[in-house]
This record gives C-alpha cells, sequence and structure tokens, in this order.
C-alpha cells in the first residue's frame, strides 16, 4: 500500500480526541479548511504572435502584468462561503468573480469578464472611416496604405441569486450583459473591396428557475429571455476619390435587434428503484421587428416593409424512460419532438421590375423534427456487457418557395430541397474487462438517412438541380470506436484509442454532384507513467485524418467549356504531446511540457473539359486551375517551469515557453506568392500574416497560500 | 501531602478513562469518526480534503457521511474472521472498483438527481458506463473538471479527436481558458450531443446572438445546424470553416456561373468573381452577410448576402 509522507498522525488524534479541545487541531485545520491563493509577477513575450495570442490577450512582444487571486473562506459554524476568482488581472482576458454563498439556505455571486479576439491578420488600408457605419474605399487605389488592428473584445457582467426555499425547493436567478466592440474582417459585397465591419453591440440573457427536487421526483420550470441590441445597423461605403467625391454606393445592412423569449419546464420521476421517466418540454418565442434602414438615395421596392415583423417559434417536447429491469439488463426509450417555425409574414422585398421578372421575397423556414430512440444494455459474465440501440429520426421540412416562374416553380431558390428525411441508426458496442488490469471497448453504429423526392430549384436551372446537397442527401455512416485501457504495469498505463468513419452519399445519373465520400479517422495513444513518487511522465500521440471526395460540374457559359471537376480534399494532422512533472529537491518541483502539431490540407482537383471552350476559371487569369498548393500549419509549444518553495505558504515560479508557429497557407496571397491586394484600380488594402512566428515567454511568479 | 498526590493521581486517572470512554470524535463529516480512525491523508485514500468542499461544510445539514456514499460497509469496518483480506466498502469509486456505474452514480443522484442532472440516466455519457466520479474527485479541494481553465484535461481523456482540434490554429478559446466544454455541453443532459440548449442553433446562439435573425433574406443552413459549415472544436481554417471555400459552398451549391469555378489561386489583383473564390474569403469576398442579410434595396443581389 502506497503511504504518504504526512505530519498527520494516529498521535495528534488520539491527543485531539483526548484532549476534547473545542479548537480544530492545527495540523488538521491545514488538510481541511478551504485554501487560498495570491499570485503576483511579471512575464514578457519577446516578439508578436499574432496567431497563437489570438485569445489570450499577449498577441503583442512586451511586459505583462501577472496577477490572480483565489480567495476562499468558510465560515465553520454558520457555513458561509465567500469566494472572490480573479484572473487576469493584468491581462486583457481578465476576469473577477464574487460570491457569498450561505450553504443549505441563500447564494449571490458577481461577474465580469473581457474575451479578446485579435485578428491574426495583418491589414494595411487606405479605407478610411473603419470602425464606424461610413466607409470610403480610395479610387484610384491607396498607396499610403496605414495598418489598422482589427479585433473584437467581450466585455460582460453578471449576476445571480439563489435561494432554498424549504420542502424541497429551491429558487435561482442569473443575469448577463455582454457587450461586444471592435470590427472584423469583411467585404463590400457590392464588389470585391475591403471593408471592415463595425461591431458595437449588446446581448442580455435571463433566467430564472423554481425547482422543486424530492427523492422520487423533481421537476422544475422557469424563464430564459435573451436580447440582441446592435448599435449599428447599415453600413455606407462607397468609392471616393481624391477630391472627396464619392461612387459606387453599396450599403451593407446589419444584424437588427432580436429577442427570445422561453418557458420552460423539466422533470423526472422515479416509477421505482430501478425506472425513471423524464420529460422536457420548452417553447420560444423570438421576434426581430426593427425598422429596416435603407441608405439614403437608395430605391426600395414600393412594397418592401419597413419592419420585417420576424417571428421564430421552437417547441420542445421530450420524454424518457430507463430502467435497470434486472441487475443484468438496463434499457432506455425516449421520443422527441422538436419545432422550428418562422412564421414571419412573407412579402415582396425586390421587385425590379412592372412584373416579377427579377424578384425576391423573404423565405420563412419551417422544420421539425420527430426522435425516437430504443437502447438496452445486457451485462454477462466476466464484466462484459453488450449494448443494442435503434435511433429514428424523421424531418419534416416545409420547402421555402419565394416566387413562382411560368412553370410553377420557385424562381429564387438556388438548392434542391427535400420535404423529408429520415434517418435510422443502429448502434452496438461491447465492453469487456479483459482482465483486472485491461478494459476494452468497440462500438459500431451504422446510420442511413433518405428522404422524399427532391423539389427542384428554378434559379439557375437545370444546374442548380444536379447536386445533393451535403445536409439533406442520402447519406450511409459506417462508425466504428476501439478503446482499450491498458495498465502495463502499476506505474504505466496505456490507452489506445482508434476511430473510424466512412460515409457514402448517394446520387444518380439525374443528380450526380455533390459530395460523394469521406472518411474519418483517428489513432491515439495515451501513456502515463509514474518514474517513481517524485516524477510522474506522460505523453500522448494523435494521428488523425479527414477526406472528402467532391464532384461538381461547369456548363458551358461565356467561352467557358463544359467541364466535370473532381476534387478530393484532404486534412492529416499528427499531433504529440509530453509533460513530466518531478520534485527536484524538496523544496523545488519542476515541469515540462511539450506540444508539436501538424496539420496538411490537400486540395488535389482534376477539372476534365467534357465540350468545347476554356476552362473555369480562365488560365489567362490564374496560375492554374486545379490543384490548389497544399497548406501545411505547425505548432510547438515547449514549456518549462519550476516552483521553488521559499515557505511552506510561499513558492517562487519561473516559467519559459518557446513557440514556433509555421504556415504556408495562401489564402491571402497571389499565385506567386506576394500578399494579396484588394481590387485593379481601386482599394489597394493588402493582408497578409508572418508565415513563420516564434516568441519566448518569461514569467516569474510569487504564490502566497493560506486558509 | 501524600493525601492531596493520591487525589491528583485518582483524579488524573479517573479523567484519563473518561476521556478514553468518550467516542471518537467526528474530524470533517458528521459520523466519520469510524472511518477516520484508519482513514487520513498517509492512507492510500487520503479522504480529510473533502472537508474543504461544499460536501465537508458540516454547518449544512444535508451535507453527507461517509457510509452516505460508500454505504454502511458493516463487513469494511468490522472485518469477518474468516476473510483473508479486509472486503471493500458497500461502494467504491475509483477506477478498479467492482461497483456497477449506476449505483456510483446512483450514489450522488440520490442528492444531485435535480437541475441538470435530471436527465442524466438518458445521457450518452451514462448509457456508456461513465459514473459521476469518472471524472470529478471528489476527495479534494479542487475538482479540475468544474474548473474551465482544467476542465479539459478531464473531457480530453476519452475525447481525444477534440483534443487535436483544439489544438488547431482557429479553435474557440477554450485552450485559453475563456471557455470550457461545459459552455457548450451539458454533459449530464439529456440532449443531442448533450448540448446545454434544446439545439445546435440555440447553443450557438447564447454567444452569437446576431446570427439569429430572423433576417430579411435568410440562409437556410444558418436557421438549420451552425454545424453544417463550421467545425467548433477547431479547424486550420478561418471562422473554424470545415471546409475552404469555395469547396464548402459547392457542398450544396451547383451553378452555371462563377459558383461553379474550380479552385485556383488568380495571378494577380482582379475583380472577376470568377478568380476570387480560393483566395482572401473565398465566396464571402461579395457574399459577405452569409448569416443572413436585411437588405431591402431593390436589387437581385440584396436577396444573395451581398448588401
Amino acid at each position: 500500500m502506497k503511504k504518504l509522507a504526512f505530519p498527520f498522525s494516529a498521535v495528534s488524534l488520539a491527543l485531539a480526541g483526548a484532549a476534547q479541545a473545542q479548537e480544530v487541531d492545527p495540523a488538521i485545520a491545514e488538510l481541511t479548511k478551504p485554501e487560498s491563493a495570491v499570485s503576483v509577477g511579471l512575464g514578457y513575450w519577446s516578439k508578436d504572435r499574432p496567431r497563437l495570442g489570438t485569445y489570450d490577450g499577449m498577441n503583442q512582444n512586451g511586459a505583462y502584468g501577472l496577477l490572480d487571486a483565489f480567495i476562499n473562506t468558510r465560515d465553520e459554524r454558520t457555513g458561509t462561503w465567500f469566494i472572490l476568482d480573479a484572473r487576469n488581472l493584468g491581462l486583457e482576458t481578465r476576469e473577477l468573480r464574487a460570491e457569498w454563498l450561505r450553504q443549505g439556505n441563500f447564494g449571490v455571486f458577481a461577474e465580469y469578464s473581457r474575451t479578446p479576439r485579435d485578428e491574426p491578420y495583418t491589414v494595411f488600408t487606405g479605407v478610411q472611416g473603419i470602425g464606424t457605419q461610413t466607409q470610403r474605399v480610395p479610387t484610384p487605389s491607396a498607396t499610403n496604405l496605414g495598418e489598422v488592428h482589427l479585433g473584437t473584445m467581450r466585455e460582460a457582467i453578471g449576476a445571480g441569486f439563489s435561494k432554498i426555499l424549504g420542502g424541497g425547493y429551491d429558487f435561482r436567478f442569473s443575469m448577463k450583459s455582454e457587450d461586444k466592440t471592435g470590427d472584423r474582417l469583411w467585404g463590400r459585397g457590392g464588389a470585391p473591396e475591403f471593408a471592415a465591419e463595425p461591431i458595437d453591440s449588446n446581448q442580455r440573457q435571463m433566467e430564472g428557475i423554481l425547482a422543486f427536487v424530492g427523492k422520487t421526483f423533481q421537476i422544475q420550470g422557469g424563464y430564459y429571455g435573451s436580447w440582441y441590441t446592435n448599435h449599428n445597423s447599415l453600413v455606407d461605403t462607397a468609392n471616393i476619390n481624391a477630391a472627396g467625391v464619392t461612387s459606387n454606393p453599396f450599403f451593407l445592412s446589419l444584424p437588427l435587434d432580436n429577442q427570445a423569449h422561453q418557458l420552460f419546464v423539466n422533470g423526472g420521476y422515479n416509477l421505482s428503484e430501478r425506472t425513471r421517466a423524464t420529460f422536457n418540454v420548452a417553447y420560444t418565442h423570438a421576434t426581430q421587428n426593427e425598422q429596416i434602414p435603407v441608405g439614403a438615395g437608395v430605391a426600395t421596392f414600393a412594397g418592401a416593409p419597413t419592419h420585417l415583423d420576424g417571428r421564430l417559434d421552437t417547441t420542445l417536447l421530450q420524454a424518457g424512460l430507463t430502467s435497470r429491469a434486472t441487475n443484468d439488463f438496463s434499457w432506455l426509450a425516449s421520443l422527441r419532438y422538436y419545432d422550428s417555425n418562422e412564421k414571419t409574414p412573407q412579402v415582396r422585398v425586390v421587385q425590379t421590375a412592372a412584373t416579377c421578372g427579377t424578384c425576391v421575397d423573404n423565405t420563412p423556414l419551417r422544420f421539425e423534427t420527430i426522435t425516437g430512440r430504443l437502447e438496452g444494455t445486457y451485462r454477462m459474465a466476466q464484466g462484459m456487457s453488450v449494448l443494442g440501440g435503434i435511433e429514428h429520426a424523421r424531418q419534416d421540412r416545409d420547402v421555402p418557395f419565394g416566387n413562382a416562374n411560368a412553370g410553377g416553380l420557385d424562381a429564387q431558390r438556388y438548392v434542391p430541397w427535400r420535404a423529408q428525411i429520415d434517418e435510422t441508426t443502429y448502434r452496438a458496442e461491447l465492453r469487456r474487462s479483459l482482465a483486472e488490469t485491461v478494459n476494452g471497448r468497440i462500438a459500431y453504429s451504422f446510420s442511413q438517412r433518405d428522404g422524399s423526392e427532391f423539389t427542384p430549384a428554378a434559379a439557375d436551372a437545370p444546374q442548380a438541380n444536379l447536386i445533393n446537397p451535403i445536409h439533406i442527401a442520402d447519406r450511409d455512416r459506417n462508425k466504428i470506436k476501439l478503446m482499450l485501457d491498458w495498465t502495463v504495469i502499476e506505474p504505466l498505463t496505456l490507452t489506445f484509442n482508434v476511430e473510424y468513419a466512412k460515409d457514402e452519399y448517394g446520387h444518380s445519373d439525374s443528380r450526380p454532384y455533390g459530395l460523394r465520400d469521406g472518411t474519418a479517422s483517428v489513432f491515439s495513444l495515451d501513456g502515463a507513467y509514474s518514474i517513481s513518487e517524485k516524477w510522474q511522465l506522460s505523453a500522448w500521440y494523435t494521428h488523425d485524418n479527414t477526406k472528402a471526395n467532391q464532384f461538381g460540374q461547369r456548363n458551358a457559359n461565356a467561352g467557358a467549356g463544359e467541364a466535370v471537376k473532381e476534387a478530393h480534399l484532404e486534412d492529416t494532422g499528427d499531433t504529440f504531446g509530453a509533460g513530466l512533472r518531478g520534485l527536484i529537491l524538496p523544496k523545488l518541483r519542476a515541469g515540462f511540457d511539450l506540444l508539436y502539431s501538424k496539420n496538411v490540407n490537400r486540395y488535389p482537383e482534376t477539372v476534365t473539359l467534357t465540350g468545347a471552350g476554356t476552362l473555369f476559371p480562365s488560365a489567362a487569369g490564374v496560375s492554374a486551375v486545379g490543384p490548389l498548393p497544399d497548406i501545411t500549419n505547425t505548432v510547438t509549444r515547449i514549456k518549462l517551469h519550476a516552483a521553488y518553495a521559499v515557505q511552506k505558504t510561499s513558492e517562487v515560479r519561473v516559467e519559459y515557453t518557446h513557440e514556433i508557429w509555421k504556415t504556408d497557407d495562401w489564402s491571402w496571397m497571389f499565385a506567386n506568392g506576394t500578399t494579396f491586394t484588394y481590387g485593379t484600380t481601386t482599394d489597394g488594402t493588402q493582408v497578409s500574416q508572418a508565415p513563420k512566428q516564434t516568441a519566448d515567454w518569461l514569467a516569474v511568479r510569487y504564490i502566497y497560500r493560506f486558509q | 501531602m501524600r493525601t492531596v498526590l493520591h487525589i491528583l493521581i485518582l483524579a488524573t486517572a479517573f479523567i484519563g478513562q473518561a476521556a478514553a470512554q468518550q467516542p471518537r470524535k467526528d474530524m470533517v463529516l458528521n459520523g466519520d469518526a469510524q472511518c477516520t480512525r484508519c482513514h487520513n491523508e498517509g492512507d492510500e485514500y487520503p479522504v480529510l480534503a473533502i472537508a474543504k468542499t461544499k460536501h465537508g461544510t458540516m454547518a449544512d445539514a444535508r451535507t453527507p457521511t461517509c457510509t452516505s456514499c460508500h454505504g454502511a460497509s458493516e463487513t469494511h469496518v468490522n472485518r469477518p474472521a474468516n476473510a483473508t483480506e479486509r472486503p471493500k466498502p458497500d461502494r467504491t469509486f475509483g477506477k478498479h472498483s467492482k461497483t456497477p456505474m449506476a449505483e456510483r452514480s446512483g450514489a450522488c443522484l440520490s442528492c444531485h438527481q435535480g437541475s441538470k442532472r435530471m436527465e442524466w440516466q438518458m445521457s450518452a455519457h451514462a448509457t456508456r458506463d461513465v459514473a459521476c466520479s469518472s471524472c470529478h474527485k471528489i476527495h479534494s479541494g479542487f475538482d479540475p473538471v468544474r474548473d474551465k481553465s482544467t476542465q479539459t484535461d478531464t473531457c480530453f481523456t476519452c475525447h481525444k479527436e477534440q483534443r487535436v482540434q483544439m489544438n488547431r490554429p482557429v479553435h474557440h478559446p477554450v485552450l485559453e481558458g475563456k471557455m470550457a466544454c461545459s459552455s457548450c455541453h451539458n454533459v449530464h443532459g439529456g440532449f443531442p450531443k448533450q448540448l446545454v440548449r434544446a439545439s445546435v442553433t440555440e447553443t450557438c446562439f447564447t454567444c452569437h446572438m446576431e446570427k439569429r435573425g430572423p433576417f430579411v433574406h435568410n440562409h437556410p443552413p444558418v436557421q438549420e445546424d451552425c454545424a453544417i459549415c463550421h467545425q467548433p472544436h477547431g479547424t486550420t481554417i478561418p471562422s473554424m470553416l470545415k471546409a475552404r471555400p469555395p469547396f464548402l459552398c459547392q457542398e450544396c451549391h451547383s451553378h452555371t456561373s462563377h459558383p461553379s469555378q474550380a479552385g485556383a489561386l488568380p495571378n494577380g489583383r482582379t475583380v472577376t468573381n470568377s478568380l476570387l473564390g480560393s483566395v482572401a474569403r473565398g465566396c464571402l469576398n461579395c457574399h459577405t452577410n452569409i448569416h443572413g442579410s436585411n437588405s431591402t434595396q431593390n436589387s437581385a443581389t440584396s436577396g444573395r448576402f451581398r448588401r
């Protein structure tokens, strides 16, 4: 039996008992009283790290203050907790939460947090007005470009209250308000020119729950409301020349204020010691009825709405039954109904001629899904159990219909649609304790999806109807998963994990295109080894691969010949992690972590002309039509840390991190590797990223712990 | 003087005897005395740190005793004379425990069946023999799975694919400690994919409410399921897209003109839409409001998310 070094002894226990002292023995108190800690320090990043620092508030080189505190106190007599959790106070990611709780009675909390997202790309632009609702794109192209830093900041405050009312009842209330500000990469829409979406919005959430919890029956119900307010509504963009004259205006709409109100109730009842029934009911009413802004001088159709009167109602009805029918056999059955029903009145929004030549109506969407599930598990001797299950989902989908053409088909829909989808999934799983030290699991599932005949689209027909849209296409899916957990020897455990999935999508002569098939595989090996009581080592490796074979067509048009496209998209990842923790000296702990991740995206695509004409896009404008170059991303991160115990209650911790991110991503490049530049005669904005970003982090912290 | 000494000796003996006859004191939980006479921090299974947690708050009458979770364990306490080894407690929770998973979780659910755990028995975790103790540390002042900065250590023990996805360059700020798996998943719940809300979209809207609409011009997959286009655990493609434009868009769209372009890199600056489907923002260079548009401009392109 492993024994830990510990000052506490039977003697101190005996003494404590014999003395009958009311005060708690200090040795016992140290082990039983909640702990607090304060950490103060300074860190320094040697270089900018735009990619890996996207979210941690440290994307720029320089010094950063490190201040964290966790104050955790409890009044033993009343069971009253005060918890103050302050994290990253010296960083843009700072957050603070304070909680006061009289356990078994009531509690209140308040919290504050900031979540930055710094755009990892470098943007040099001459576009004026970034951050505002009036943006001007230079014409001719700007030559005197300035750098703009895009990014967003979420800043949230929240509060909550809970009260145990007695008799099994309790009430909980929480609310959160979050402001989001900043700018993100966008486009002018009307022309492929640069714009930055100005973000200045707020979202609020509020939830109140009244619950009853008894031994056999539990139920809770309440209200959940959420409100979105956008302080921007329309962005006026135009070209502007040196004389300040504007041209080519495009007005870009933004999301408008919306809100949702949900009433819900869910519960469970133990019909017997072995059988439990549950239910879940929720109804949500969401609206969006803000005034729709129109740009100055913009023509609108006479019948276009000034307010959408948007309404989306969702209904959830869910019931389940689980039972351990015998010691060896358990089963569950569930039925679920989910209805997403947009009830926005349908109106004409666009009509460019006296009659509907080119016109657009809004197209509310409704889909209802009913899912039934039945599953059973039988436990046999020798630690073996078998699970079998079946699940069927039927989805009824209204076919969105804009406006009819002469043939009665929807003239504005570009994608064929199905009014019904059925998917049946069969599952089987075998779990077994192969020995005292080995546990294994193998799971297999097969699902088959099909549905009603496709309702063709009229816009861009017949080409638009040659495809099987990925989310409603017929699909056979096979998945298998193996997991083995092996304690090789007492200090060494290994975990093997293998997953493989294969999708085959339906296609026919009349509808041959879309995703044809795909595979996904994951192989993983984890190991943990206790070298000694003082040293522990862990390591893991994962290889993953996904493939998707996609077929498409291009008909003869504007000089381009009819062609068939075949893309074999592939992502391959190799990730290795390792960690070592140890006690070098009685007062000195140290650790080492390594992460290496390499991911390769491949885009092999062949385009075969099946008629006279050129390739598309025209070979004159591109280096080659398919395949696109591979993209490789790698991350290497080495972390070292050491902590020296200055006293029993305090330590000095030193951290060092070396990280490298590399990419040959061509997303913001031309074929010859030069930086992507917007426009030909206008704009001139350049977007890029450093292909190799290396940075070192050194930090020192002083940590003080107390009770 | 001798008499006084005798009295003192007698009195000391009496007090000592009385102290010895006093029942052993509970240390951290009500009624734990018979357990802590053997189990302390020097034991293979250290137990006292439970006192640092809510479970160990003795002022709260609802808190458990050792036997609430481990059972009365008569044979463990009083080892039968014929037993070669001390029998285990009635319920154990360690890795090599023989206690059925449902019984292990049942010990917790006898108090914690309410709130988010109402449908635990229906959850994928429960039906795959994951017990509460598979993820939670009870006898510890710090339960890593309940802290967003350390939660993934527990989840990645089984979810290996998500571990590598989270380590890809484009991801939600989970490894940065600003979110946790439980921000989106109720791992105790009965919703599909164990989400915190009834559907993928409802879950995403808790932070991305601007995508909720309804819009004047809807893009149906946005209303149906964000995961048709996005891989929320992480990818190498900006905006956590599952595939890169134009391939992603061409999974649903087949067209006569520029939307059917093959992947290609332009030789240089261009505004030709058939040359811009792969670079910069791809198809979104023009279809910039892809999640929905509220434009009523009398233009056909209003309905194509370009306004």
